[in-house]
């Protein structure tokens, strides 16, 4: 079989074996934390498995189109998941660090609404290119009718393509994935600088003030690594495209959910091992 | 000239390619702790050249997995490598002189993982997903810690942590001017990220040439290999940046030169078109 010839088998169906084997890891990733850094460090691991979830989650709602879409002959924003998701992703994430000093309730609100506001701003902004530039209605493909706004889909959709434009359900998905996965990327980003902030100065044997920049810019390269991470795993989850939380691929989010936590839980474990050493 | 469809499968071996490059990449990282032994920052370009041999032997490794069409575009695999390799590399730089070792064996640990976890988990069913997912995050790790080198001279936390500041004569140890205090590990990041991703999106195809997408990637590592080496000037002595610099030049002349020679060669007719002329009595 050449390499050209073969394609993914990627289908609906769930591995439980292999799922089983994802929740032992995590158990194991979290034990090994406890081991080495029992208070802090097991509830920064703890954070960071919950926004990383979040993100595998929030990743599932963005309408994702890919090259069809920019054809028109797909719904969806044109571009692919590990762009949309890092965009959305690192603009709440940004407002949320800008937001940190603040507390933590309102830098994860901030980081939801910078995340939502980004996916709001390119959701309309993709819509106004496809109505006024291309000529197209928006039409989804995967649903008779709008699950929201109960309109009817198949009189706008042109034949042989499978929808096209961005419906009003997946506008509305594609802020609910803002909002998720900026969340998450504060969360992420929160969670390690209080690690760093607090373990840092004694291991590098400075005061908490001098070790400020290095625990801001550690903690957020590290958020943004575990947001791409989980994202581009999503992505392979719903293989490539989809058309927001009305398609079908939508139902596949349990096993995302188990990757993003082994994901996370790894990733996570690195980060803390870093100052439990 | 007649394309022929099994070109893809042509080419030197993807196993001998990725020895070298390993290979390679370990050795420059190493001779960047010249630097340490001799106390002085003239090797830090050898961290650059690491980067280059990383990123050539990780834009064949995408070559390999995306063959497959995964579906989600060949830059997520590019930002999984340095997702995940950021991680590693960022760990082993507390083992001091074992650090590129380090990083090699934790981003194939997190790297098999997570192959894992989209083979299995995600039910991706992909033959040469493993292994790509593993050998990406080393390149993704080996990379990075290239660009720290080039960029701070060294790889060890304290070396990445730490930098110098003159004011008024004195020179004062600082941390706000530092590869990480700086946060120009972002920077390298994207740097690398980019670099490794775009080779295969822009030579794929039924004309794709081995020898054509492994140049443009050296192109490309070069390119981000100039930006990282005037990040460079920032955090060590001018000599040593200015060296790194025209390295990265030469070296980016050189493959850009060559990229177009091969473009030029599997082109199926190219034409040197003189631009418009001048039509008088219009």
């Amino acid at each position: 079989m050449s390499a050209v010839a073969a394609k993914p088998q990627a289908g609906g169906a769930m591995n439980p074996g292999a799922m089983a084997v994802g929740i032992i890891l995590l158990i194991i990733m979290l034990g090994i934390c406890y081991m080495v850094s029992p208070g802090i460090g097991l509830v920064a691991l703890i954070g960071v498995i919950i926004g990383g979830v979040l993100i595998g989650f929030g990743v599932h709602f963005v309408p994702v189109g890919g090259a069809p879409a920019a054809m028109g002959q797909a719904p969806g924003i044109a571009t692919g998941v590990a762009m949309l998701a890092a965009g959305a992703g690192l603009a709440g994430l940004f407002g949320g660090a800008w937001a940190a000093e603040q507390g933590f309730v309102i830098a994860i609100v901030t980081g939801a609404v910078g995340g939502g506001m980004m996916m709001a701003i390119t959701c309309m902004m993709v819509n106004f290119v496809y109505v006024f530039g291309m000529g197209i209605p928006a039409a989804s493909g995967k649903v008779a009718k709008d699950p929201i706004t109960g309109d009817t889909q198949a009189e706008y959709k042109s034949q042989g393509t499978e929808g096209h434009g961005l419906p009003f359900v997946s506008f509305v998905g594609g802020v609910i994935g803002g909002i998720l996965g900026g969340a998450g990327g504060t969360l992420i980003y929160l969670e390690l600088l209080d690690l760093y902030k607090a373990t840092l100065p004694g291991i590098m044997s400075v005061t908490a003030a001098q070790v400020m920049p290095i625990a801001v810019s550690v903690a957020g390269i590290f958020a943004v690594a575990l947001f791409l991470v989980n994202a581009v795993l999503t992505a392979y989850n719903i293989t490539g495209t989809i058309e927001g939380p009305h398609d079908p691929k939508f139902k596949r989010w349990p096993r995302a959910i188990v990757a993003s936590a082994v994901a996370s839980a790894l990733c996570g474990l690195v980060a803390v091992l870093i100052v439990a050493f | 000239m007649s394309v022929k469809v099994e070109v893809i499968e042509g080419g030197v071996p993807h196993n001998k390619i990725m020895i070298a490059g390993f290979i390679g990449t370990i050795v420059c990282l190493y001779l960047t702790y010249l630097n340490v032994l001799t106390n002085t920052g003239l090797f830090a370009f050898f961290g650059g050249l690491a980067a280059v041999f990383a990123l050539i032997w990780g834009s064949h490794t995408i070559k390999v997995l995306c063959s497959y069409g995964i579906g989600t575009g060949v830059p997520s695999a590019g930002m999984i490598a340095f997702g995940s390799g950021t991680i590693a590399m960022l760990f082993a730089t507390k083992f001091g002189v074992y650090a590129p070792i380090v990083a090699f064996v934790l981003a194939a640990i997190i790297g098999f993982i997570l192959g894992y976890v989209s083979n299995n988990i995600l039910n991706m069913r992909i033959p040469a997903m493993v292994q790509a997912l593993t050998e990406m995050a080393v390149v993704g790790a080996l990379t990075l810690m290239g660009f720290a080198a080039l960029i701070s001279g060294g790889f060890s936390f304290a070396g990445l942590t730490t930098g110098t500041i003159t004011t008024l004569g004195m020179a004062l140890s600082t941390h706000q001017i530092s590869f990480l205090g700086g946060c120009l590990i972002a920077v390298a990041f994207l740097l690398g990220a980019i670099a490794i991703q775009h080779p295969f999106n822009a030579c794929l195809g039924p004309g794709w040439k081995q020898d054509r997408m492994l140049m443009l990637t050296a192109e490309c590592g070069f390119l981000s290999m100039i930006v990282a080496a005037i990040m460079s000037y920032a955090l060590i002595d001018h000599i040593s940046a200015t060296i790194s610099l025209i390295v990265a030049l030469i070296g980016w002349i050189y493959t850009y030169k060559q990229y177009l020679v091969l473009s030029k060669r599997d082109a199926a007719a190219w034409l040197d078109s003189k631009p418009i002329p001048d039509v008088e009595g219009h």
